[in-house]
């Protein structure tokens, strides 16, 4: 079967009840996207498939046919972080940093469907991405930063 | 990572003594050095630091990164005293190296004490590389090394300036200065400033390489299937359909488990599915914590007397008040978010090992027993690791995964599930203390505490034998009792059950601790900030409660209780300005302030705590710390923010319970995490000190879950004796 992974074509073989997770991570070669639950309960998985985040772990590969799928590694334009990524510098976010693909992967998202999140905003999409080192408060913040960079960027 | 090979450096470097003390002085040290510098160029300073030809600084680091920046701390502290910036150096995780054991004898990252441990020593080998160059630059000059400065990566001399880089041969032929002087905390320019950290690029472009993500050439991939039952092993395997499935290699029973192998992670995971496994009854049959924590809640007498001072017996029969009662702390699991996993490569009858490990000599341990070889023929590779929290310290799959690439004649890689964590795992131990205080004439005349707990240094061969079937095998029980006995140094001779309250800065006019072990064959481990994560718990509560009963203000009870003019009076005056204890609580919120001292540093929070349906909501966290001097404040703050929230999710939610010798925890449905929805405003305010640096990775999470009790009997009227919190909320009134 044929993925788009980070506009990327990739012929892989494999059951189409494959969760996506290891077909990213064992055929694509992709390991930035982690195995933290693998039963959608901790978000360290998260990916977007055409741009809505969704939980690789439990995401049968045969499920998603054309359409495009963006993990933590496409984010980047060559050297230059994604806006989000730059945000998670500037505030020291990770620790271990075990669950910030999944975070980076779901704030994007946040960003995309609401580029003025309000904490509630924050809470109702980040809730179900765990994080073991507690890094919450430093993601709020970076949240915010976020969206304040894609402002900048974007505004004409 | 830089092109400059890490396995090459560490295979010359193994010259010098155990300790981070520089080297490489005189002697053969010389004589290696000048060597190395003929064939590289570069200057060894020890056999931690290293400028390389380049100009670049090579820091061996010999922690393992769990997130709580050591990577960071130990690039600073070489940084300041080479005078280069922090991105001059290039961080590399040391492998397993006998000269390498400098915390009880091992390769080991805990007991927050990597930064007090390299402080001097690695300033001092940065110090000697820096004065070395310098010199070579005035022998070059030919002008006095007094007249030439280091800055910035070069040494200057008036309009002269030499990079590193030109300055490396000659300077490794140079005698290495007596005594290099280091800078005062007036000249830091890093330490204290710093705002960054090393370690974080990688982590946000997903490029950084954790244990599950090491990958070598022509690896498989296991997926273990782990009994129900703990400890229970296999006694009959049906796995001819798994074996036909696609990518199958082998399907094979140890005595901890069985493992499905094939190529790919995902083919093992499927065909497991098609193996059918019967297990005996395990090792922990018969086990239900339930029933434990209700025989210890009955259990009379007292147990071995840790502490005794003043007559507490007078205290108690001349008290007007008596109060207090029994705190209890079940079992917890340490579950990182990168599940346990470990890549084995076996040559010949050597191993070779890349595992996400806090100890790189345990982990050699366990796998020199697993495979019935010497430890040194062991060689342990270190990754970042996604968390530890103490877990890591154990080498269990590190000797699993090298068993079962003994058994396929191939690396592998093994990788637990989620379950397997929660399941298979090391917990901390379980407590019961029977806590009592007395008031006489308004004043605070005693406290009494006893301690049942399952003791992490006195489980030793029944927990190690009995626990964990065939693993671990004797060196690394050897190991680990070796560290235990470094450890154990009280008349209880276990100090971990009472750390923290053992040497309780409370000045009480008598006071008596005395502890028992709870046998079990339960596998217990350090578990963040050990026994302090409950003696917190409980002196804290009694303390509050003894506050109450002398009708006084829990800040000024403290005050009264603790020497003037110390890091806990200090850290109890800032918190008491920053928190607004002197302002009355918002309507709705209940207050509470707990404090800690452990690893050296002293902790205070405030906990501001509301009651939303039922749900206990914690708003607001003020934490003081008394760390010494601090080489990263920004690191410092989100240890005390980690530790807080860790330690809100034990206080408020988490247990590991057993029936019938099963864990009855699965995944994080069962064995939640504190969530963002849930996670409190967390205000830190760090005291400054020149003081040496003391710990931080731990010491932020003994003070929350007393803090949030004390706040839940402000707004309740309730004490809340037992952890977690929210079920002994649920269950009030019910024992």
């Amino acid at each position: 079967m044929k993925l788009v992974v980070n506009g990327n074509s990739f012929e892989v073989a494999v059951p189409p009840e494959t969760p996506l997770l290891w077909v990213l991570r064992e055929e694509v070669g992709l390991t930035g996207t982690k195995f933290g639950c693998g039963a959608a309960l901790c978000g360290a998985c998260t990916v977007h498939v055409a741009g809505k985040p969704k939980r690789s772990c439990v995401t049968p590969c045969g499920d998603i046919g054309e359409r495009p799928i963006t993990t933590i590694e496409g984010l980047a334009t060559g050297d230059v972080l994604h806006p989000v990524q730059q945000a998670w510098l500037e505030a020291n976010v990770p620790q271990c940093g075990y669950c910030q693909a999944g975070q980076i992967m779901t704030t994007v998202a946040l960003l995309h469907a609401k580029p003025k999140p309000t904490d509630d905003d924050i809470d109702a999409a980040l809730s179900a991405n765990l994080c073991r080192c507690g890094t919450y408060p430093r993601i709020r913040k970076a949240v915010h930063r976020a969206a304040a960079l894609l402002a900048t960027r974007s505004a004409p | 990572m830089t092109p400059w090979s890490r396995r090459g450096f560490l295979h010359g470097m193994m010259v010098g003594g155990g300790a981070l003390a520089v080297a490489a002085c005189g002697g053969a040290g010389q004589a290696l050095r000048i060597q190395r510098a003929d064939q590289t160029g570069d200057l060894v300073a020890n056999l931690y630091v290293t400028v390389l030809a380049t100009g670049r600084v090579a820091l061996i680091v010999n922690k393992a990164e769990i997130g709580q920046g050591v990577s960071t701390g130990y690039a600073t502290l070489v940084a300041e005293e080479l005078c280069v910036p922090i991105d001059h150096v290039d961080v590399h995780y040391a492998g397993s190296n006998p000269a390498m054991r400098t915390n009880q004898g091992m390769q080991l990252t805990g007991g927050s004490n990597s930064t007090f441990e390299a402080y001097v020593p690695l300033r001092q080998a940065a110090a000697t590389a820096r004065d070395m160059l310098v010199a070579a630059a005035a022998q070059t000059w030919k002008v006095a090394p007094a007249d030439c400065r280091a800055i910035d990566g070069h040494v200057v001399h008036g309009t002269d300036r030499l990079a590193y880089g030109e300055l490396t041969r000659r300077a490794a032929r140079l005698d290495v200065p007596a005594r290099s002087r280091l800078k005062p905390a007036s000249e830091f320019t890093l330490i204290g400033k710093v705002d960054r950290r090393v370690d974080l690029r990688g982590k946000i472009d997903g490029t950084a390489v954790y244990g599950i993500d090491v990958t070598l050439p022509g690896m498989c991939n296991a997926y273990a299937m782990f009994p129900a039952a703990y400890g229970a092993k296999p006694s009959k395997v049906v796995a001819d359909r798994a074996r036909q499935r696609p990518g199958v290699i082998d399907v094979l029973a140890f005595d901890w488990g069985v493992a499905v192998v094939a190529d790919k992670f995902w083919q093992a995971r499927a065909a497991a599915a098609d193996v059918e496994v019967t297990w005996d009854a395990g090792s922990l049959h018969g086990l239900d914590t339930a029933k434990l924590a209700a025989s210890l809640r009955a259990h009379e007498g007292d147990g071995a007397s840790v502490k005794d001072t003043g007559d507490v017996d007078a205290a108690i029969d001349r008290a007007e008040l008596k109060i207090g009662g029994i705190y209890e702390a079940p079992y917890l699991a340490h579950s990182p978010l990168e599940p346990n996993n470990a890549t084995a490569r076996i040559v010949g009858d050597k191993a070779e090992i890349w595992a996400p490990s806090q100890s790189p000599t345990i982990a050699q341990a366990f796998v020199a027993d697993a495979l019935g070889i010497p430890l040194d023929d062991v060689e342990i590779h270190v990754t970042l690791c996604g968390g530890g929290f103490g877990r890591r310290a154990m080498g269990d799959a590190c000797a699993q995964a090298a068993q079962i690439a003994r058994a396929v004649k191939r690396p592998v890689k093994l990788t637990w599930t989620r379950e397997a964590e929660l399941m298979q795992a090391w917990y901390r131990p379980i407590y019961s203390a029977k806590a009592v205080g007395t008031v006489r004439g308004g004043k605070v005349t005693g406290a009494k505490v006893r301690v049942l707990s399952q003791s992490i240094s006195l489980s030793g061969e029944t927990m190690f034998t009995a626990a964990l079937a065939a693993l671990p095998g004797p060196l690394a029980r050897a190991a680990i009792k070796a560290l235990l006995a470094a450890l154990s140094t009280n008349s209880f001779s276990d100090i971990l059950s009472t750390e923290g309250i053992s040497n309780t800065p409370y000045r009480f006019d008598s006071y008596r601790l005395t502890a028992a072990p709870v046998q079990t064959k339960m596998p217990v481990l350090f578990w963040r900030s050990v026994g302090n994560s409950v003696t917190g718990f409980i002196m804290e509560g009694l303390v509050d409660e003894l506050a109450v009963a002398a009708r006084q203000d829990p800040f000024a009870l403290r005050r009264a209780l603790l020497a003037p003019g110390t890091r806990q009076t200090r850290v109890l005056d800032r918190l008491e300005q920053i928190a607004g204890w002197s302002t009355p609580a918002p309507a709705g919120i209940g207050r509470g302030m707990a404090r800690h001292f452990c690893y050296e540093t002293e902790v205070a929070q405030v906990a501001e705590v509301e009651l939303v349906d039922n749900r206990i909501r914690v708003r607001k966290v003020y934490c003081v710390v008394d760390c010494g001097t601090v080489i990263n404040p920004d690191i410092v703050r989100s240890q005390m923010e980690g530790a807080i929230i860790f330690g809100l999710s034990a206080a408020l939610d988490q247990e590991i319970t057993m029936v019938d010798g099963v864990v009855q925890q699965r995944n994080f449905d069962t064995f939640p995490l504190l969530r963002m929805d849930e996670a409190p405003e967390i205000v830190v305010d760090i005291l400054p000190s020149e003081d040496r640096p003391t710990g931080v990775g731990e010491p932020g999470l003994p003070p929350i879950g007393p803090a949030v009790a004390n706040a839940m009997y402000r707004l309740t009227g309730v004490r809340l004796r037992r952890m977690p919190l929210q079920r002994a909320w649920n269950e009030r009134g019910a024992s």
